[in-house]
């Protein structure tokens, strides 16, 4: 290797080194301050204490906003991984008429932005006379996640050996059971990644949620956009904001360490993959 | 083919595609559906209050687009500045990520690449609020200042935060990580025998990489440019959070005319147009993404 071909390795390595260190520095912030003894988050640290989190855990509106938040997100995560089998199952077909349109639609919800989304559904609840609910908050939900849901779940499905579903169809099977017996439990990893996704989705997804949550049952993102705001309540957020971020780094990276683990056991495929939420990789 | 039963199955047989039906039926509903209801709320066909009357009529639209001195139009171009800006940072930090991972990087490269996603996955509202915590006024950027002795104690630059700076930042940070994807994916299955040629040919590693490597990566650049501009064009969290009332960007206006305001027939002209401009974008840069998708009628 040439010196010039050394330095450049050297300096990619401390880039990589140095943006991996900015990517995690607010994540380490907000640990950190979550066991500051401090009402306000400023430096110098007035050392330690666990106190916010006693105090996060006994207010019922945070406590309230986060249980109904973790509904939500494993109804969305459920039903738009459900719409999304529905969906790969039909854009995998052979032969679909208005494929373009339909793969179009289906798509559209990732690139509208999500204000568009929210004020169209006030319009939209408005006009057929239905006061704002957390079922619209899901409802609204699910049409952001489904997109995510197809594009996870559609790969793996056309990536299936046919011949596999045509050996159960032979042995006997209706295309229904062959589909569920077969076809869905080959499925499953891709059918975990789209509920990950979509949950993950949902209990992060603020835009939605801030038109269209009643005002007395407010999800947990809208509860933190508030108490982020609210000096007296600002504590409490950071100590259980803390905990979310933990939460879902662990979840994120275990459950790809175990989707490779099942995808290799399933195939029978050495080496590593690519991640799920590599869309297209 | 001519096993009898499956004969019998295959006449009553349903197309499959039809399974796309709900789906794409929830969607129409929920979401193209309430566009036409925006679009109807533009022109003064509907209002929101019961009993005023509506006809159809452009005022809304002529004054946004040709006013004088719209605060609207002139929040949407200083979005878009904004939104370019964090583009073109985005992509350039992303890009040697993205190289370091398909070439440098080797066995560890999947490993590196979710290390480097994971925080995209954790809430986005809980990153925005440490940043602030990070940028805020004794926060830790000002006290690191004061003790460096770069500014003096309570004199903490003004643009560090509720600034077009902190907001900046703030997109930027969210994107980095995603826009290196598309463009790893390129680099990744680019085909090395073709770098190996360029060298063989004398070209050194910069000719190699500005002549070959860079052209062959376009692809995956302008989808990772396309995945910042789209979102980050109707972005407002961010600005509520880390900008003053000087930094909201368009998005900030459009909720504005919802919540507070509520004006729904000017908000819907907002939205429209945002949806227009999402559009356009779409038209011009979307065949950087998802063509495998679209092509799989071909095989």
């Amino acid at each position: 290797m040439t010196g010039a071909g050394r330095i450049a390795r050297v300096l990619l390595h401390s880039y990589f080194f140095l943006l991996v260190l900015f990517l995690y520095l607010p994540l380490v912030v907000l640990v950190i301050f979550a066991f500051n003894n401090s009402a306000v988050p400023t430096l110098p640290l007035s050392g330690f204490t666990t106190h916010w989190f006693h105090q996060a855990f006994s207010n019922t509106d945070l406590t309230g906003s986060a249980r109904r938040s973790i509904e939500l997100a494993i109804l969305d995560g459920l039903l738009a991984t459900a719409l999304g089998v529905l969906a790969a199952a039909g854009l995998a077909a052979r032969r679909l008429f208005l494929r373009g349109v339909i793969t179009t639609i289906l798509l559209l919800p990732l690139v509208v932005p999500y204000i568009v989304l929210a004020v169209g559904l006030v319009i939209l609840l408005h006009q057929l006379n239905i006061t704002t609910s957390l079922t619209a908050v899901l409802a609204g939900h699910i049409v952001i996640s489904l997109p995510y849901s197809v594009l996870v779940i559609l790969p793996r499905l056309q990536t299936l050996d046919a011949s596999i579903n045509e050996a159960a169809r032979d042995l006997g099977a209706s295309e229904i059971w062959a589909f569920v017996l077969v076809t869905l439990p080959l499925l499953a990893p891709a059918l975990v990644s789209s509920f990950l996704i979509a949950f993950t989705i949902s209990f992060d997804e603020f835009a939605i949620a801030s038109f269209l949550a009643p005002g007395g049952s407010p999800t947990f993102p809208v509860f933190v956009y508030t108490g982020a705001r609210t000096p007296l309540l600002q504590p409490e957020v950071i100590a259980v904001g803390s905990i979310v971020v933990i939460a879902s780094l662990v979840l994120v990276i275990g459950a790809e360490l175990v989707r490779r683990w099942w995808e290799r056991r399933i195939e029978g495929r050495k080496g590593d993959t690519a991640p799920a939420f590599a869309v297209g990789a | 083919m001519t096993h009898p039963a499956r004969r019998r199955r295959r006449r009553v047989r349903l197309p499959r595609g039809l399974l796309t039906l709900p789906p794409t039926f929830y969607v129409v509903a929920l979401l193209l559906g309430p566009i036409v209801l925006i679009a109807l709320y533009s022109f003064n066909l509907r209002s929101q209050y019961p009993g005023m009357p509506t006809a159809f009529s452009t005022s809304n639209w002529h004054d946004f687009l040709r006013g004088a001195n719209n605060p609207f139009r002139d929040r949407f171009i200083y979005s878009m500045k904004v939104t370019l800006l964090v583009s073109v940072g985005t992509v350039l930090a992303a890009y040697p990520l993205a190289y370091y991972l398909a070439f440098v990087a080797r066995k560890r490269r999947y490993t590196f690449l979710l290390l480097v996603l994971a925080p995209f996955f954790t809430s986005y509202l809980l990153r925005i609020i440490a940043w602030r915590i990070i940028l805020g006024n004794n926060g830790v950027v000002s006290w690191v200042l004061v003790h460096l002795h770069i500014v003096q104690q309570g004199h903490t630059p003004s643009w560090l935060i509720y600034s077009t700076f902190s907001v900046a930042l703030v997109l930027f940070y969210t994107w980095v990580p995603f826009v290196a994807l598309p463009i790893f994916v390129v680099l990744e299955n680019m085909d090395r025998r073709v770098l190996e040629a360029a060298q063989d040919l004398g070209a050194n590693g910069f000719t190699a990489f500005w002549r070959v490597t860079f052209p062959l990566s376009v692809p995956g650049v302008m989808a990772g440019f396309v995945f910042v501009l789209i979102p980050t064009t109707g972005e407002f969290i961010a600005p509520l959070l880390v900008g003053g009332p000087n930094n909201y960007m368009f998005g900030n206006a459009i909720q504005s005319l919802f919540a507070s305001t509520a004006d729904w027939n000017y908000g819907s002209v907002l939205a429209l147009w945002l949806v227009a401009v999402v559009v356009v974008l779409m038209i011009v840069f979307g065949r950087y993404l998802s063509a495998d998708l679209q092509e799989r009628d071909a095989t």
